[in-house]
């Protein structure tokens, strides 16, 4: 014990050595920005303002773990003129943390029960610089002639401030808004220098307009920039949510700052993989809320940025299915909010995606409803034969290292294109439901293909056969007739379902979603699906992702890209197989159940109005 | 000493309406209102003696202080009330004199409030509260507390914590900002002076008849304005500038225009102190001033003597505010800006140097000197 104490005490001589130098430098600046109020120190104030802070906190976990305020002072003999000094500064006063940490230190020096004169005089003096902060008028001249006019000091600080936000924002509107005459200088050096002065301001609510403004001032000319600091300091603001920014400054703020998009991302994939709940609607919503659709509407450039994240997350992730789902969702939404801003801006698809293949861009862009359902089968065959022939084109060059990569990266992103723009594999997936066995060739290798890109060991052709005995195996157990389902059957469903340990594995996502899609638009009874479903639920473990795909079919179904001439039947028979899946009909009698889905399909709802699309 | 009214929700107006009791006869009805309005008056100047000199703030916690504060502001909604009626101004003006007798007799250290001072109450509370050393830290560290509050009513008083965070946070941000707002030729305190200066002229004005109590209000600014009178000006023209809501601004502007053309020292000190640049914009604005400004030009010229020590025309009083020089600028800029202005000016300077003689020799005629200097 004896043997910590002198550490003890060193360490604590040691803090309050590199306290009082550091004190030093902080002092000698609080006295230069005192002195003088020139533009300089007004920018020196703005830049070392963060790193006051940090040191405003040292000082008061210093304080706090003094016994009393004669002992702080006897350590830091300088401490007293030292926030003094500070309090005077409107920079620092201005701006919320510092302000609080300087009060804080303030009241960590009172002292509820004096024991000495040093300790009293500075009870007095700490009542005293807090009285004239809240109540000193600098202007006489105008406090008198506010009294005549019944004004109270506090709302006229307030109005004149509003004033002043207001003044600043027109004279930035103005400010280099024509084109700029290269001999004339543009006025684009007070914009820097406004949004330096504005670090302190940024979480004052009347200060926002300003703020706002400036985030979203077009950026035309070179000296337009706005401070790094300012940006800096907005982002972390924003990030750990002491200031609320409308929609159109978040967007300025993230065209501005990079890293501040990032995170937003970065934020958006934690929130919505997180909850990997099998809601493909509550994913549209967080998408919308998130704001980030829209930032890439408006900017290409934050578009590229997020495609360039979802990218090193997908590597990472190893096609995670969530993910991927997420960047299909993403992109729809993006392709929603570009529609929407089409007539103000001409961006070309080629500057949204540069690295896809170009060839393959109108194609998969092309949503499903824009095109005739008959033609859906030729284009899906015409889509699956490209990418067969990318493949092939990247197998050939495995020799020569050089345009090995480039035939890597070329698939890479002609893959990354088609997961962007998913809806075509889940229209491959149901079309090849009601396919015969001679046209789900193009479908099937496209479907493998969406969910094992990468050929390792050339282990496709043997997933392609693979895939198509779970075609086979699915269309024969659909067609059964027989009730109940033969046993042997379904057991190797499940076996199909099932993780393979041995490679080449096929994806038991690609046989379940193939299994929904049966289940859904197979022409059979209801009852048959229906028991598949349950054998789906009991015995493997995917209930929650097929959950996941009959929502994400519904979702589909309201936005029209599977369009069915009896879409109230769907509907309804989707409802029925959510239900199995989530065990909700579990209180009735099971052949109860089964007569109740049987009459609901084949009177065809005649509960509910029935529409022919 | 009682700490403040107990017992009392809200305004006692709505105590009547409470007790759902049969409504008297109306005078009645607003002598009983009026008596209970006095009676809250003296309550609440008490409250601000016994928040600035007396110990009984030592057992004040944060309900207390809501309450005060809730006092104060009552007290500047009566003023905001009755401020432009004559008749309840005096009778509150009479009870406070009243309440500051006995105040005064209790509490030796103890100001007078005046009616004028119930528009800042909130602000007098205030003063006194934190220079009353009495005072626990506790209710300054509410005061000062740093993470504002959503302003809900937790009470049924409005929460004061923070008060005085937001003010400094204010005033901080203003002295932050000022650099940046020299766009405006007034600044920007100038400029809410003046759109303040307007509303209340504006609000008297549009009471109808008596345009006297508008005058006696521009009379007591003035006057208070002693010693800041420059000040004064600024705010003037800023006021004259002012383009919010034109409709109601044409009519107070006018009559500002009207009393500073009767007030001659005010507008010498203007033309005088203020920038020409904002003269010059105030003459475009109106042509009221446009002449008014010009007719001091011109007093000033003939109030000038030539001196052959200086070789220059100079002002023959003590105070000299302006040089020859200068006065030529003056008028070639608000020629510049009001070309039509020019000729009027020229014809008449031309026959007051007709007048002189109109000898073509520099330093006989002001006048002649002047249009020289014009055409140079």
């Amino acid at each position: 014990m004896s043997q910590l104490q002198p550490l003890i005490q060193l360490q604590q001589t040691a803090e309050s050595l590199m306290n009082i130098q550091e004190m030093q430098f902080w002092l000698e600046k609080a006295v230069t920005w005192g002195q003088a109020d020139s533009p300089d120190t007004q920018k020196d104030t703005c830049l070392h303002l963060s790193r006051l802070k940090d040191f405003l906190q040292q000082l008061l976990t210093h304080i706090n773990n003094m016994s009393s305020t004669t002992e702080t002072m006897k350590r830091l003999p300088f401490l007293g003129q030292f926030l003094g000094r500070l309090c005077w500064n409107p920079y620092v006063t201005a701006d919320a943390t510092s302000r609080r940490l300087l009060f804080q230190c303030l009241w960590g020096l009172y002292s509820e029960n004096p024991g000495n004169a040093v300790e009293r005089k500075a009870n007095q003096w700490i009542r005293k610089v807090f009285c004239q902060l809240a109540t000193e008028e600098d202007d006489a001249a105008a406090q008198a002639l506010m009294k005549h006019m019944g004004v109270p000091p506090e709302e006229y600080h307030l109005k004149v401030l509003r004033k002043m936000v207001a003044l600043m924002q027109e004279n930035i509107g103005k400010s280099c808004s024509s084109i700029c005459n290269i001999n004339q200088r543009c006025s684009c050096d007070r914009i820097k220098a406004t949004s330096e002065t504005c670090v302190p301001l940024i979480t004052c609510p009347e200060a926002a307009p300003l703020i706002g403004v400036l985030l979203q001032q077009p950026v035309t000319c070179v000296r337009a920039a706005l401070s790094e600091d300012f940006l800096d300091a907005l982002s972390s603001a924003y990030s750990s949510q002491c200031l609320s920014l409308e929609e159109q400054a978040v967007v300025s703020l993230w065209y501005h700052k990079l890293s501040s998009l990032e995170e937003a991302v970065l934020s958006l994939l934690e929130c919505v993989l997180a909850n990997t709940g099998s809601m493909p609607q509550k994913l549209e919503q967080q998408l919308a809320q998130s704001l980030l659709p829209k930032a890439c509407a408006q900017h290409c450039s934050i578009f590229l940025v997020v495609n360039d994240i979802f990218r090193s997350i997908l590597k990472q992730a190893d096609g995670a299915e969530s993910v991927k789902y997420l960047i299909q969702s993403f992109t729809s939404c993006f392709l929603g909010e570009l529609a929407l801003l089409q007539h103000q801006t001409s961006v070309s698809l080629k500057a949204l995606f540069p690295q896809s293949p170009q060839s393959l861009l109108v194609p998969l862009l092309t949503l499903p409803s824009e095109m005739p359902r008959e033609a859906w089968r030729h284009h899906l065959n015409w889509l699956s034969g490209s990418l067969q022939r990318l493949t092939e084109e990247e197998e050939e060059g495995d020799g020569d290292s050089i345009s090995s990569t480039r035939g890597h990266h070329k698939l890479f992103e002609a893959w990354f294109l088609l997961v962007q723009c998913a809806q075509w594999v889940q229209v491959a997936v149901q079309l090849l439901v009601t396919s015969g066995p001679e046209d789900c060739g193009p479908l099937l290798w496209l479907l493998t293909f969406y969910h094992h890109p990468t050929n390792r060991g050339h282990h496709r052709a043997l997933q392609l056969v693979h895939a198509r005995e779970a075609w086979d195996h699915l269309h024969s157990l659909f067609l059964a007739l027989s009730r109940p389902l033969p046993a042997d059957h379904l057991q190797s469903l499940v076996t199909l379902l099932s993780p393979q340990p041995q490679r080449p594995a096929l994806s038991p996502l690609l046989i379940l979603n193939l299994l929904v899609n049966f289940a859904v638009f197979f022409q059979q009874s209801l009852s048959g699906s229906t028991e598949i479903l349950q054998t789906v639920r009991k015995r493997s473990g995917l209930v929650d992702e097929a959950m996941c795909v009959l929502n994400s079919l519904e979702l589909r179904l309201n936005g029209g890209s599977c369009i069915s001439s009896d879409t109230n039947r769907l509907h309804l028979r989707i409802k029925a197989l959510q239900n199995t899946l989530t065990h909700r009909r579990e209180a009735l009698c099971p052949a109860e159940n089964q007569a109740h889905a049987l009459a609901r399909s084949k009177t065809g709802g005649s509960t509910y109005p029935h529409t022919n699309a | 000493m009682r700490s403040g009214k107990s017992g009392t929700n809200g305004h006692p107006d709505d105590r009547r309406v409470k007790n759902n009791e049969c409504p008297p006869a109306d005078s009645e009805r607003r002598e009983r209102h009026m008596e209970a309005v006095l009676k809250n008056l003296a309550s609440a100047a008490e409250l601000l003696a016994a928040a600035a000199h007396s110990g009984v703030v030592e057992q004040w916690d944060k309900q207390t202080l809501s309450r005060a504060f809730h006092w104060a502001r009552y007290c500047e909604h009566l003023f905001s009330r009755f401020h432009s009626n004559p008749t309840m101004r005096g009778v509150m003006e009479k009870q406070l004199q009243l309440t500051n007798q006995s105040l005064g007799a209790a509490f030796p250290e103890y100001t007078e409030v005046s009616f004028s001072d119930l528009s800042r109450c909130q602000h007098l509370l205030l003063v006194g509260l934190l220079n009353n050393p009495e005072l626990p830290v506790s209710i300054m560290k509410t005061l000062f507390d740093t993470w504002s509050p959503a302003n809900t009513k937790q009470s049924e008083y409005q929460d004061v914590t923070g008060f005085c965070n937001h003010i400094i946070q204010c005033k901080s941000a203003c002295k932050v900002l000022s650099p940046f707002t020299d766009v405006s030729a007034v600044g920007a305190d100038a400029e809410v002076q003046g759109v303040m200066l307007m509303e209340r002229l504006g609000a008297l004005l549009s009471r109808g008849g008596e345009a006297c109590r508008a005058e006696h209000f521009l009379d007591s600014v003035l006057q208070g304005c002693e010693g800041a009178a420059e000040h004064f000006c600024l705010v003037i023209a800023a006021a004259l500038l002012t383009t919010k809501n034109p409709a109601a601004q044409t009519a107070s502007q006018g009559f500002l225009l009207d009393w500073l053309r009767r007030k001659h020292s005010v507008l010498q000190l203007m033309c005088s102190a203020l920038p020409t640049a904002l003269l010059i914009d105030l003459a475009k604005e109106h042509l009221e001033f446009r002449d008014a400004y010009c007719d001091v030009l011109k007093k000033w010229a003939s109030d000038m003597e030539y001196s052959m020590r200086e070789g220059e025309w100079v002002q023959t009083s003590t105070k000299r505010t302006v040089s020859f020089q200068k006065l030529t600028e003056c008028f070639l800029a608000l020629f510049e800006a009001c070309p039509p202005l020019r000729e009027d000016v020229e014809r008449e300077l031309n026959a007051l140097n007709i007048a002189d003689g109109d000898f073509d020799v520099r330093g006989l005629s002001v006048w002649g000197d002047l249009l020289s200097a014009f055409n140079n």
